[in-house]
Protein backbone atom coordinates (compact mmCIF):
# COMPACT_ATOMS: atom_id res chain seq x y z
CA UNK A 1 0.00 0.00 0.00
CA UNK A 2 1.01 3.55 -0.28
CA UNK A 3 3.35 5.37 1.83
CA UNK A 4 2.95 8.70 2.18
CA UNK A 5 4.64 11.90 3.50
CA UNK A 6 3.24 13.92 5.63
CA UNK A 7 3.05 17.77 7.00
CA UNK A 8 1.03 18.12 9.47
CA UNK A 9 -1.49 15.65 11.76
CA UNK A 10 -4.70 17.41 12.64
CA UNK A 11 -6.78 14.81 15.20
CA UNK A 12 -10.16 15.35 15.67
CA UNK A 13 -11.10 12.69 18.01
CA UNK A 14 -13.54 13.43 20.46
CA UNK A 15 -14.95 16.93 18.28
CA UNK A 16 -18.06 17.36 17.60
CA UNK A 17 -19.13 18.97 14.49
CA UNK A 18 -18.73 21.95 13.06
CA UNK A 19 -15.23 22.03 14.58
CA UNK A 20 -13.59 19.40 12.56
CA UNK A 21 -15.10 20.80 9.35
CA UNK A 22 -13.79 24.10 10.55
CA UNK A 23 -10.58 23.23 12.28
CA UNK A 24 -9.47 21.32 8.80
CA UNK A 25 -10.66 23.97 6.45
CA UNK A 26 -9.37 26.82 8.08
CA UNK A 27 -5.64 24.55 8.49
CA UNK A 28 -5.41 24.01 5.35
CA UNK A 29 -5.93 27.31 4.11
CA UNK A 30 -2.99 28.59 5.79
CA UNK A 31 -0.65 25.54 4.67
CA UNK A 32 1.76 25.67 1.63
CA UNK A 33 0.41 24.68 -1.54
CA UNK A 34 2.04 20.95 -2.13
CA UNK A 35 1.81 20.21 1.82
CA UNK A 36 0.13 17.16 3.14
CA UNK A 37 -2.58 17.25 6.15
CA UNK A 38 -3.60 13.65 7.94
CA UNK A 39 -6.68 13.84 9.34
CA UNK A 40 -7.81 11.23 12.25
CA UNK A 41 -11.30 11.30 13.09
CA UNK A 42 -13.29 9.39 15.22
CA UNK A 43 -17.34 11.00 13.87
CA UNK A 44 -18.97 9.21 11.26
CA UNK A 45 -20.37 12.45 10.26
CA UNK A 46 -16.32 14.26 9.50
CA UNK A 47 -16.01 11.06 7.21
CA UNK A 48 -18.51 12.15 4.89
CA UNK A 49 -18.10 15.91 5.02
CA UNK A 50 -14.54 17.08 5.40
CA UNK A 51 -13.17 15.29 2.46
CA UNK A 52 -16.24 16.10 0.34
CA UNK A 53 -15.91 19.41 1.66
CA UNK A 54 -12.51 19.83 1.26
CA UNK A 55 -12.31 18.81 -2.44
CA UNK A 56 -15.09 20.78 -3.29
CA UNK A 57 -12.87 23.69 -1.62
CA UNK A 58 -10.10 22.60 -4.05
CA UNK A 59 -7.92 20.47 -2.14
CA UNK A 60 -6.75 16.78 -3.31
CA UNK A 61 -7.80 13.72 -1.37
CA UNK A 62 -4.36 11.98 -1.64
CA UNK A 63 -5.24 8.73 0.47
CA UNK A 64 -8.14 7.54 2.30
CA UNK A 65 -10.48 7.43 4.01
CA UNK A 66 -9.61 4.56 5.77
CA UNK A 67 -11.64 3.03 8.29
CA UNK A 68 -9.67 1.26 11.00
CA UNK A 69 -12.49 0.02 13.78
CA UNK A 70 -14.01 3.31 14.53
CA UNK A 71 -11.41 5.45 14.04
CA UNK A 72 -11.20 7.40 9.53
CA UNK A 73 -7.88 8.71 8.58
CA UNK A 74 -7.80 10.32 5.09
CA UNK A 75 -5.00 12.79 3.45
CA UNK A 76 -5.31 15.85 1.91
CA UNK A 77 -3.14 18.04 0.02
CA UNK A 78 -2.75 21.60 -0.81
CA UNK B 1 -21.74 -9.45 4.98
CA UNK B 2 -23.02 -7.26 2.93
CA UNK B 3 -22.86 -3.42 2.11
CA UNK B 4 -26.60 -2.89 3.34
CA UNK B 5 -25.62 -4.08 6.52
CA UNK B 6 -21.74 -2.92 7.09
CA UNK B 7 -21.68 0.21 5.60
CA UNK B 8 -23.15 3.67 5.09
CA UNK B 9 -25.98 4.83 3.06
CA UNK B 10 -26.11 7.85 0.70
CA UNK B 11 -27.94 10.84 2.60
CA UNK B 12 -30.51 11.56 -0.34
CA UNK B 13 -32.30 8.07 -1.28
CA UNK B 14 -32.03 7.82 2.59
CA UNK B 15 -34.69 10.79 3.60
CA UNK B 16 -36.85 10.12 0.95
CA UNK B 17 -37.52 6.89 2.66
CA UNK B 18 -37.65 8.90 5.86
CA UNK B 19 -40.21 10.92 4.05
CA UNK B 20 -42.22 8.03 2.72
CA UNK B 21 -42.12 5.90 6.39
CA UNK B 22 -43.37 8.80 7.99
CA UNK B 23 -45.70 9.39 5.81
CA UNK B 24 -47.21 5.53 6.71
CA UNK B 25 -46.38 6.07 10.58
CA UNK B 26 -49.17 9.23 10.36
CA UNK B 27 -51.36 6.94 8.05
CA UNK B 28 -51.08 4.05 10.34
CA UNK B 29 -51.01 5.53 14.08
CA UNK B 30 -52.84 9.19 13.29
CA UNK B 31 -49.76 10.81 14.92
CA UNK B 32 -46.29 12.29 13.41
CA UNK B 33 -43.12 11.02 14.06
CA UNK B 34 -41.93 13.54 16.86
CA UNK B 35 -39.35 13.33 19.65
CA UNK B 36 -39.20 16.23 21.97
CA UNK B 37 -42.91 16.03 23.34
CA UNK B 38 -41.86 12.73 24.57
CA UNK B 39 -38.70 14.04 26.13
CA UNK B 40 -41.07 16.93 27.61
CA UNK B 41 -42.70 13.95 29.83
CA UNK B 42 -39.88 12.43 30.66
CA UNK B 43 -38.98 15.79 32.28
CA UNK B 44 -42.39 15.66 33.54
CA UNK B 45 -41.88 12.09 35.24
CA UNK B 46 -38.58 13.78 36.78
CA UNK B 47 -40.65 16.88 38.54
CA UNK B 48 -43.35 14.24 39.60
CA UNK B 49 -40.58 11.94 41.28
CA UNK B 50 -39.56 15.36 42.31
CA UNK B 51 -42.31 15.89 44.40
CA UNK B 52 -43.78 19.09 42.06
CA UNK B 53 -47.50 19.09 41.76
CA UNK B 54 -47.32 18.25 38.02
CA UNK B 55 -51.05 18.42 37.50
CA UNK B 56 -50.89 21.96 37.47
CA UNK B 57 -48.90 22.72 34.65
CA UNK B 58 -51.08 23.00 31.90
CA UNK B 59 -48.80 22.23 28.99
CA UNK B 60 -48.16 19.14 30.14
CA UNK B 61 -52.13 18.10 29.69
CA UNK B 62 -51.71 19.81 26.07
CA UNK B 63 -49.61 16.91 25.27
CA UNK B 64 -51.07 14.41 27.65
CA UNK B 65 -48.55 12.49 30.15
CA UNK B 66 -51.36 10.30 31.78
CA UNK B 67 -48.92 6.77 31.38
CA UNK B 68 -46.06 5.60 31.21
CA UNK B 69 -43.58 6.16 28.50
CA UNK B 70 -43.78 2.55 27.97
CA UNK B 71 -46.90 2.40 27.77
CA UNK B 72 -47.12 4.91 24.60
CA UNK B 73 -46.73 5.20 21.40
CA UNK B 74 -44.27 8.22 21.35
CA UNK B 75 -42.72 6.81 23.81
CA UNK B 76 -41.71 3.52 22.14
CA UNK B 77 -41.09 5.24 18.81
CA UNK B 78 -37.83 7.06 20.54
CA UNK B 79 -36.88 3.58 22.37
CA UNK B 80 -37.09 1.92 18.77
CA UNK B 81 -34.94 4.83 17.64
CA UNK B 82 -32.51 4.30 20.12
CA UNK B 83 -32.77 0.37 19.18
CA UNK B 84 -32.37 1.14 15.71
CA UNK B 85 -29.09 3.56 16.04
CA UNK B 86 -27.66 1.60 18.21
CA UNK B 87 -27.77 -1.64 15.82
CA UNK B 88 -27.03 0.80 13.18
CA UNK B 89 -23.84 1.91 15.11
CA UNK B 90 -22.35 -1.82 15.69
CA UNK B 91 -23.47 -3.17 12.32
CA UNK B 92 -20.89 -1.09 10.84
CA UNK B 93 -18.11 -1.11 13.56
CA UNK B 94 -18.85 2.48 14.56
CA UNK B 95 -19.45 2.28 18.32
CA UNK B 96 -16.94 3.50 20.48
CA UNK B 97 -16.90 5.30 23.69
CA UNK B 98 -15.72 8.88 22.95
CA UNK B 99 -15.03 11.27 25.62
CA UNK B 100 -14.32 15.29 24.23
CA UNK B 101 -10.67 15.99 24.55
CA UNK B 102 -11.74 19.56 25.28
CA UNK B 103 -13.73 19.23 28.47
CA UNK B 104 -15.66 22.41 27.43
CA UNK B 105 -17.50 20.62 24.85
CA UNK B 106 -19.68 18.58 27.44
CA UNK B 107 -21.03 22.23 28.90
CA UNK B 108 -21.48 23.43 25.63
CA UNK B 109 -23.45 20.47 24.55
CA UNK B 110 -25.41 20.72 27.71
CA UNK B 111 -25.89 24.80 27.02
CA UNK B 112 -26.82 24.23 23.55
CA UNK B 113 -29.23 21.00 24.34
CA UNK B 114 -30.95 23.47 26.93
CA UNK B 115 -32.01 26.37 24.37
CA UNK B 116 -32.86 23.81 21.81
CA UNK B 117 -35.07 21.72 24.37
CA UNK B 118 -36.74 25.25 24.85
CA UNK B 119 -36.97 26.48 21.67
CA UNK B 120 -38.59 23.41 20.12
CA UNK B 121 -41.01 23.11 23.01
CA UNK B 122 -41.76 26.91 22.75
CA UNK B 123 -43.00 26.28 18.98
CA UNK B 124 -44.55 22.79 19.60
CA UNK B 125 -42.36 20.50 18.09
CA UNK B 126 -38.62 19.93 16.66
CA UNK B 127 -36.83 18.90 13.67
CA UNK B 128 -39.63 16.82 12.71
CA UNK B 129 -42.68 18.25 14.07
CA UNK B 130 -41.89 21.57 13.07
CA UNK B 131 -39.87 21.16 10.28
CA UNK B 132 -39.90 17.36 8.45
CA UNK B 133 -43.08 15.51 9.67
CA UNK B 134 -44.64 19.34 10.21
CA UNK B 135 -44.54 21.05 7.19
CA UNK B 136 -46.30 18.07 4.84
CA UNK B 137 -48.79 18.63 7.75
CA UNK B 138 -49.71 21.53 5.87
CA UNK B 139 -49.69 23.91 8.50
CA UNK B 140 -48.18 27.36 8.87
CA UNK B 141 -46.69 27.04 12.36
CA UNK B 142 -43.89 24.24 10.75
CA UNK B 143 -43.38 26.87 8.07
CA UNK B 144 -42.78 29.49 10.59
CA UNK B 145 -40.49 27.43 12.21
CA UNK B 146 -38.54 26.01 9.22
CA UNK B 147 -37.88 29.59 8.95
CA UNK B 148 -36.79 30.96 12.33
CA UNK B 149 -34.10 27.64 12.28
CA UNK B 150 -32.65 28.60 9.20
CA UNK B 151 -31.91 32.24 10.81
CA UNK B 152 -31.04 30.60 14.11
CA UNK B 153 -28.06 28.29 12.94
CA UNK B 154 -26.28 31.33 11.47
CA UNK B 155 -26.33 32.69 14.77
CA UNK B 156 -25.45 30.14 16.20
CA UNK B 157 -22.44 29.66 14.02
CA UNK B 158 -21.54 32.81 14.74
CA UNK B 159 -21.37 31.67 18.66
CA UNK B 160 -19.59 28.17 17.81
CA UNK B 161 -16.84 29.78 16.27
CA UNK B 162 -16.35 32.14 19.30
CA UNK B 163 -13.39 31.95 21.41
CA UNK B 164 -14.36 30.50 23.68
CA UNK B 165 -16.53 27.80 22.50
CA UNK B 166 -13.73 27.40 19.00
CA UNK B 167 -11.35 25.56 21.19
CA UNK B 168 -7.74 24.45 20.18
CA UNK B 169 -7.38 22.33 17.35
CA UNK B 170 -4.65 19.52 18.52
CA UNK B 171 -2.09 20.09 14.92
CA UNK B 172 1.42 18.73 14.92
CA UNK B 173 3.93 19.15 12.35
CA UNK B 174 5.67 16.09 11.27
CA UNK B 175 8.04 17.61 8.75
CA UNK B 176 7.50 15.24 6.05
CA UNK B 177 8.08 11.93 7.79
CA UNK B 178 6.51 9.13 6.15
CA UNK B 179 3.56 7.07 6.88
CA UNK B 180 2.13 3.86 5.46
CA UNK B 181 -1.19 4.76 4.34
CA UNK B 182 -3.70 1.69 4.99
CA UNK B 183 -3.14 -0.42 7.88
CA UNK B 184 -4.20 -4.16 8.46
CA UNK B 185 -6.93 -4.75 11.16
CA UNK B 186 -8.62 -7.47 12.65
CA UNK B 187 -12.04 -7.86 12.15
CA UNK B 188 -14.78 -6.04 14.25
CA UNK B 189 -17.12 -8.06 16.39
CA UNK B 190 -19.66 -5.42 16.51
CA UNK B 191 -21.69 -6.88 14.46
CA UNK B 192 -22.47 -10.02 15.51
CA UNK B 193 -23.45 -7.63 19.26
CA UNK B 194 -25.72 -5.78 16.88
CA UNK B 195 -27.20 -9.14 15.77
CA UNK B 196 -27.97 -9.78 19.35
CA UNK B 197 -29.67 -6.47 20.26
CA UNK B 198 -31.81 -7.27 17.28
CA UNK B 199 -33.03 -10.15 18.63
CA UNK B 200 -33.74 -8.78 22.07
CA UNK B 201 -35.69 -5.81 20.31
CA UNK B 202 -37.59 -8.26 18.32
CA UNK B 203 -38.45 -10.49 21.40
CA UNK B 204 -39.77 -7.44 23.21
CA UNK B 205 -41.80 -6.09 20.30
CA UNK B 206 -43.03 -9.88 19.79
CA UNK B 207 -44.49 -10.05 23.18
CA UNK B 208 -46.23 -6.64 23.03
CA UNK B 209 -47.94 -8.07 19.31
CA UNK B 210 -48.78 -10.87 21.55
CA UNK B 211 -50.12 -9.16 24.26
CA UNK B 212 -52.57 -7.42 22.09
CA UNK B 213 -50.66 -4.40 22.27
CA UNK B 214 -49.97 -3.65 18.50
CA UNK B 215 -49.75 0.07 18.36
CA UNK B 216 -46.97 -0.10 20.29
CA UNK B 217 -45.55 -2.75 18.39
CA UNK B 218 -46.06 -1.51 15.40
CA UNK B 219 -44.55 2.61 16.74
CA UNK B 220 -41.19 0.21 17.99
CA UNK B 221 -41.06 -1.40 14.68
CA UNK B 222 -40.94 1.78 12.85
CA UNK B 223 -38.62 3.58 15.61
CA UNK B 224 -36.13 1.11 14.57
CA UNK B 225 -36.30 1.73 10.85
CA UNK B 226 -36.35 5.70 11.48
CA UNK B 227 -33.20 5.11 13.75
CA UNK B 228 -31.31 2.68 11.57
CA UNK B 229 -31.68 5.00 8.62
CA UNK B 230 -30.50 8.13 10.92
CA UNK B 231 -27.32 6.93 11.91
CA UNK B 232 -26.55 4.60 8.48
CA UNK B 233 -27.27 7.89 6.13
CA UNK B 234 -25.96 9.76 8.91
CA UNK B 235 -29.08 12.32 8.63
CA UNK B 236 -28.09 15.51 10.59
CA UNK B 237 -30.89 18.50 10.11
CA UNK B 238 -28.05 20.68 11.75
CA UNK B 239 -25.86 20.24 9.22
CA UNK B 240 -28.03 20.84 6.53
CA UNK B 241 -28.19 24.55 7.13
CA UNK B 242 -25.39 25.30 8.99
CA UNK B 243 -22.84 24.12 6.63
CA UNK B 244 -24.42 26.19 4.10
CA UNK B 245 -23.10 29.49 5.76
CA UNK B 246 -19.59 27.22 6.33
CA UNK B 247 -18.96 26.52 2.67
CA UNK B 248 -21.95 26.40 0.84
CA UNK B 249 -22.66 22.78 1.64
CA UNK B 250 -26.32 21.91 0.42
CA UNK B 251 -26.41 17.78 0.25
CA UNK B 252 -28.49 17.41 3.36
CA UNK B 253 -30.77 20.55 3.25
CA UNK B 254 -31.83 19.44 -0.55
CA UNK B 255 -32.39 15.75 0.77
CA UNK B 256 -34.72 17.21 3.25
CA UNK B 257 -36.69 19.46 0.69
CA UNK B 258 -37.14 16.43 -1.59
CA UNK B 259 -38.04 14.03 1.66
CA UNK B 260 -40.93 16.51 2.30
CA UNK B 261 -42.30 17.37 -0.95
CA UNK B 262 -43.07 13.21 -1.18
CA UNK B 263 -43.89 12.91 1.94
CA UNK B 264 -46.82 15.63 1.49
CA UNK B 265 -48.33 13.47 -0.77
CA UNK B 266 -48.75 10.39 1.30
CA UNK B 267 -49.80 12.71 4.37
CA UNK B 268 -52.44 14.94 2.50
CA UNK B 269 -53.58 11.14 1.09
CA UNK B 270 -54.49 9.95 4.87
CA UNK B 271 -55.33 13.54 5.84
CA UNK B 272 -57.92 13.51 3.08
CA UNK B 273 -58.92 9.90 4.12
CA UNK B 274 -60.01 11.47 7.45
CA UNK B 275 -56.91 11.25 9.68
CA UNK B 276 -56.62 14.87 11.83
CA UNK B 277 -53.71 16.89 10.29
CA UNK B 278 -51.70 18.54 13.98
CA UNK B 279 -51.63 21.85 13.31
CA UNK B 280 -50.28 24.59 15.99
CA UNK B 281 -49.99 28.07 16.71
CA UNK B 282 -48.59 30.07 13.83
CA UNK B 283 -47.10 33.05 15.43
CA UNK B 284 -44.36 34.49 17.52
CA UNK B 285 -44.16 31.36 19.62
CA UNK B 286 -43.23 29.59 16.17
CA UNK B 287 -40.43 31.66 15.34
CA UNK B 288 -38.91 32.44 18.58
CA UNK B 289 -39.06 28.65 19.00
CA UNK B 290 -37.35 28.39 15.88
CA UNK B 291 -34.94 30.84 16.25
CA UNK B 292 -33.81 29.20 19.52
CA UNK B 293 -33.31 25.98 18.69
CA UNK B 294 -31.35 26.89 15.05
CA UNK B 295 -29.21 28.69 17.50
CA UNK B 296 -29.12 26.04 20.47
CA UNK B 297 -28.67 22.94 17.66
CA UNK B 298 -25.37 24.46 16.39
CA UNK B 299 -24.23 25.13 19.84
CA UNK B 300 -24.98 21.77 21.15
CA UNK B 301 -23.57 20.47 17.18
CA UNK B 302 -26.69 18.39 17.17
CA UNK B 303 -30.57 18.39 17.42
CA UNK B 304 -32.89 15.80 19.05
CA UNK B 305 -32.42 13.55 16.43
CA UNK B 306 -28.89 14.28 15.84
CA UNK B 307 -28.09 13.63 19.27
CA UNK B 308 -30.48 10.47 19.80
CA UNK B 309 -28.32 8.22 17.04
CA UNK B 310 -24.81 10.00 18.03
CA UNK B 311 -25.57 8.88 21.66
CA UNK B 312 -26.24 5.79 20.39
CA UNK B 313 -22.68 5.96 18.92
CA UNK B 314 -21.24 6.10 22.05
CA UNK B 315 -20.45 10.13 22.13
CA UNK B 316 -20.40 10.77 25.21
CA UNK B 317 -20.89 14.63 24.00
CA UNK B 318 -24.17 14.02 22.83
CA UNK B 319 -25.47 12.57 26.42
CA UNK B 320 -24.92 15.92 27.68
CA UNK B 321 -26.93 17.23 24.77
CA UNK B 322 -30.02 14.88 25.34
CA UNK B 323 -29.98 15.71 29.30
CA UNK B 324 -29.94 19.50 28.06
CA UNK B 325 -33.23 18.94 25.83
CA UNK B 326 -35.12 17.32 28.66
CA UNK B 327 -33.76 20.13 30.93
CA UNK B 328 -34.81 22.80 28.33
CA UNK B 329 -37.99 21.83 27.97
CA UNK B 330 -38.75 21.23 31.52
CA UNK B 331 -37.95 24.88 32.12
CA UNK B 332 -40.54 25.47 29.30
CA UNK B 333 -43.34 23.63 30.98
CA UNK B 334 -42.55 25.55 34.60
CA UNK B 335 -43.00 28.88 32.74
CA UNK B 336 -45.65 28.21 30.12
CA UNK B 337 -48.27 29.04 32.54
CA UNK B 338 -46.39 32.10 33.90
CA UNK B 339 -46.84 34.40 30.75
CA UNK B 340 -45.39 32.49 27.92
CA UNK B 341 -48.35 31.10 26.95
CA UNK B 342 -50.33 34.47 27.08
CA UNK B 343 -47.79 36.46 25.26
CA UNK B 344 -46.34 34.21 22.93
CA UNK B 345 -48.90 31.25 22.08
CA UNK B 346 -52.25 32.23 22.52
CA UNK B 347 -53.28 35.74 20.54
CA UNK B 348 -51.85 33.57 17.63
CA UNK B 349 -54.17 31.27 15.55
CA UNK B 350 -53.66 27.56 14.60
CA UNK B 351 -53.66 27.76 10.94
CA UNK B 352 -54.63 24.59 8.81
CA UNK B 353 -54.29 25.69 4.64
CA UNK B 354 -56.30 22.79 3.82
CA UNK B 355 -59.53 24.05 6.22
CA UNK B 356 -58.96 27.49 5.29
CA UNK B 357 -58.33 27.44 1.58
CA UNK B 358 -58.99 23.95 -0.17
CA UNK B 359 -56.47 21.58 -1.27
CA UNK B 360 -55.10 23.21 -4.29
CA UNK B 361 -54.29 26.45 -2.61
CA UNK B 362 -52.76 24.46 0.08
CA UNK B 363 -50.44 22.08 -2.60
CA UNK B 364 -49.41 25.06 -4.13
CA UNK B 365 -48.51 26.93 -0.47
CA UNK B 366 -46.39 23.64 0.75
CA UNK B 367 -44.94 23.33 -2.59
CA UNK B 368 -44.19 26.81 -3.39
CA UNK B 369 -42.46 26.78 0.58
CA UNK B 370 -40.87 24.03 -0.80
CA UNK B 371 -39.83 25.46 -3.82
CA UNK B 372 -38.32 28.67 -2.34
CA UNK B 373 -36.60 27.48 0.06
CA UNK B 374 -35.06 25.26 -2.51
CA UNK B 375 -34.00 28.11 -4.66
CA UNK B 376 -32.97 29.91 -1.08
CA UNK B 377 -30.41 27.16 -0.59
CA UNK B 378 -29.40 26.54 -4.56
CA UNK B 379 -28.48 30.81 -4.07
CA UNK B 380 -26.52 30.03 -0.70
CA UNK B 381 -24.56 27.37 -2.22
CA UNK B 382 -23.41 29.20 -5.23
CA UNK B 383 -22.53 32.10 -3.70
CA UNK B 384 -20.75 30.70 -0.75
CA UNK B 385 -17.53 29.19 -0.68
CA UNK B 386 -14.85 28.73 2.07
CA UNK B 387 -13.25 31.62 3.47
CA UNK B 388 -11.57 31.92 6.80
CA UNK B 389 -14.39 32.38 9.50
CA UNK B 390 -12.00 32.51 12.16
CA UNK B 391 -8.03 32.68 13.86
CA UNK B 392 -7.37 29.57 15.45
CA UNK B 393 -5.56 29.70 18.79
CA UNK B 394 -2.49 27.68 17.33
CA UNK B 395 -0.03 28.60 19.73
CA UNK B 396 3.45 29.06 18.10
CA UNK B 397 2.67 29.82 14.10
CA UNK B 398 3.24 26.20 12.78
CA UNK B 399 1.45 27.10 9.55
CA UNK B 400 2.58 28.49 6.46
CA UNK B 401 6.23 27.95 6.48
CA UNK B 402 7.74 25.07 4.09
CA UNK B 403 9.17 22.27 5.97
CA UNK B 404 11.85 21.04 4.58
CA UNK B 405 13.79 17.95 6.42
CA UNK B 406 15.02 16.28 3.21
CA UNK B 407 16.43 13.21 5.29
CA UNK B 408 12.61 11.97 5.25
CA UNK B 409 13.13 11.90 1.33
Amino acid sequence: MDKIRVDYTLDLRGEPCPYPLIYSLEILAKMVAGQVLELIADCPQSFRSVPEEAVKQGYKLVAGPFKEGSVLRFYLQK
Amino acid sequence: MKQWWHGSYAPLPVVITLGILSAAYFGVLGTVWAVTGEFTRWGGHLLQLAGYPIEQLSYLKIIKMDVMPWQRVDGWVVFGMFFGALIAALSGGNWKLRVPIQKRRLVQGLIGGIIAGFGTRLSMGCNLAALFTGVPQFTLHAMLFTIGTIAGTWFGLKIALSSWFLGTPKIVAQKGSIVQAALQLKKSRQPWLALVVLVVFFIIVGTYFTKGLSALATAALFGLGFGWLIEKGQICFTSAFRDLWISGRSTIAKALIWGMGIQTLGTAWFIAHGTPAKVMWAGSGAILGGLLFGIGIVIAGGCETGWMYRAMEGQIHFWFVGIGNVIGATVLTLLWDKGIYQVLVAPWPKVDFVKLYGWPAAFFIVYGFLALLYVFIRYVEKRKSFTSLVKLPLGENILGKREENLTHG
